[in-house]
């Protein structure tokens, strides 16, 4: 089997026309990355920026307007890259007259799999739903369907796992659950690219992001690299008995110390805080200057 | 193959747990039965007459069992986005297309199949010869509701089901018609008629209805001919259905 990084995209661009005689959108601009193995790559950026449209191109729904992708160095949509691949829609649906479990059997024949009820009982009772795997999917809300996408793409222990949104129906607790799930599945060797709203389970479990803005890389990095060598201090002191506060590099903190005590202005307090993602995010994405 | 057989089992059971399919064929026999009501001249005439109306009404129920069956599937597995988890990654695309087309074309023969039996009962009720070559005669139906089944969904991919219906509905009234009927359509340019003719389905090879009605034997080889040519036109209008599903973006 020819064997690549779990995935290469390579000067991809995408563009839609939205109506007929308008002009073309490109959705996608000139995005290159890898997804080395047993990596955990997150994917960020606002609504429109280009996420799911590189998703979809990586998963061979798409076709791209120029540029390419690969998945295990083979065409996407090709029968060797799907057989190694799990995927969680972003809000997944499912033919509603079948239920969890005749859906994990025709996935598992489909993909022509071994397996047996009592592993695919035990895979819903993973993914938190045990008592529901007879219930038609009718009765299901989003979050029960998004939790059953994801028994769909752990059916067949893939080596890479593409998420779109997977926890966007979720409430707290389970996407703690689905947070430990894709960390034990990558403990087991599967790469995961995870796209995402929540900057804190970006933050959690990724060890490299990709910010993406109006269809253009903007930030790439590891964790350490997008936060670190960002330490800052944040300063807390009275100006005529209002409490107020400032954010300054660690550099400039004595100075500031000194320059509020200058102005008769007495400091309260000094914490030692470095940047979140949240911040970096809404820097590179121009949401903050 | 498996994954399509996998597939195709699950398109059936799905379209049996609607009530399009039972819908039309409760449609079907209720017009058989009307058809049986017509008083006739004679009683020779009478099993003319429900014999040749019977088949026709099987024939126009295969038509309208394509359209039910197909004309919204991938329509509907687009817009509910039940496709995109299929074709990403247990299914190719050709294997999408053969499992909705087997499942669905297996839905669509046991409704045939169980007019057929309905036209049988009504003829054995009526005290009317049920001539030998009545399941033959339905075989060639079943055939030709696969090639309708195989336009529908060639037109299901690039146009929306209201679309469907009268594509596929002029597509059936044209293959029923003789080269000289179809030239008639543009006297002025008979070449390009007689042209267009021989790309389109004859679907008049299908018809044994007027000899069975009255009495005449059909050869075997016909039946074998016939439906190798609807199997064949099948085969076609599906790769048709495929070049055009692989084309599209599935958003």
């Amino acid at each position: 089997m020819t064997e690549g990084p779990p995935i290469v995209v390579e000067h991809l661009v995408r563009t839609f026309q939205v109506k007929a005689g308008l002009a073309r959108v490109e959705a996608v601009k000139d995005v290159s990355f890898n997804l080395e193995p047993g990596e955990i790559l997150g994917f960020l950026g606002h609504n429109g920026a280009g996420k799911t449209t590189t998703m979809k191109c990586v998963l061979g729904l798409l076709h791209p307007t120029s540029g390419r992708a690969r998945v295990w160095g083979l065409p996407p949509g090709s029968a060797g890259a799907r057989a190694r691949l799990g995927y969680v829609p972003e809000n997944p649906d499912y033919d509603q007259s079948f239920s969890s479990l005749e859906l994990l059997r025709a996935f598992a024949g489909m993909r022509g799999l071994g397996g047996t009820e009592a592993d695919w009982r035990k895979l819903l009772e993973r993914v938190g739903l045990r008592g529901w795997e007879t219930m038609r999917l009718k009765n299901y809300s989003k979050g029960m369907r998004q939790r059953l996408s994801l028994a769909l793409a752990l059916q067949s222990k893939p080596g890479l796992l593409v998420l779109d949104e997977p926890t966007g129906g979720l409430d707290p607790i389970a996407r703690k659950e689905f947070r430990d799930i894709i960390l034990e599945e990558n403990a087991r060797g599967a790469s995961i690219f995870l796209s995402s709203h929540l900057l804190s389970e970006v933050e959690s479990v990724c060890n490299r992001v990709i910010i993406l803005n109006r269809g253009t890389v903007v930030r790439t990095g590891t964790l350490e690299e997008l936060l670190g060598g960002e330490e800052t201090h944040r300063v807390s002191y009275l100006e005529d008995r209002t409490a107020r506060e400032v954010t300054v590099p660690s550099d400039a903190l004595q100075n500031t110390i000194d320059m509020l005590r200058a102005k008769g202005f007495p400091v309260t307090g000094v914490e030692r805080s470095w940047k979140s993602l949240e911040e970096v995010f809404l820097s590179a994405t121009g949401a903050r200057s | 193959m498996k994954g399509v057989l996998v597939f195709s089992v699950m398109t059936l059971r799905m379209l049996f747990r609607k009530r399009t399919p039972w819908g039309i064929l409760i449609g079907v026999l209720l017009a058989l039965f009307a058809i049986a009501q017509v008083p006739s001249f004679s009683v020779g005439n009478q099993g003319r007459f429900i014999l040749d109306f019977g088949l026709f009404g099987i024939e126009l129920g295969a038509l309208v069992l394509a359209l039910g069956l197909a004309a919204n599937l991938f329509p509907q597995d687009r817009e509910q986005r039940t496709v995109m988890p299929l074709v990403a990654v247990p299914l190719s695309r050709w294997q999408y297309l053969l499992g909705r087309f087997l499942g669905a074309a297996m839905v669509q023969a046991s409704a045939l199949l169980v007019s057929c039996a309905g036209l049988v009962v009504i003829l054995l009720i009526r005290g009317i010869r049920v001539p030998g070559d009545i399941l033959p005669a339905t075989v060639l139906i079943v055939s030709e509701g696969w090639f309708l089944l195989a336009t529908v969904f060639f037109f299901s991919f690039f146009t929306s089901p209201p679309l469907n219906w009268p594509l596929t509905t002029i597509l059936f009234v044209l293959s029923q018609m003789s080269v000289r009927d179809f030239v008639g359509l543009a006297p002025s340019s008979p070449d390009l008629m007689r042209g267009l003719r021989l790309l389109l389905p004859h679907a008049d090879v299908f018809h044994i209805k007027d000899p069975l009605a009255h009495g005449f034997d059909v050869a075997p080889q016909f039946f074998a001919l016939a439906v190798f040519y609807g199997l064949c036109y099948t085969a076609f209008m599906l790769s048709l259905a495929l070049a055009v599903f692989r084309g599209r973006d599935l958003k």
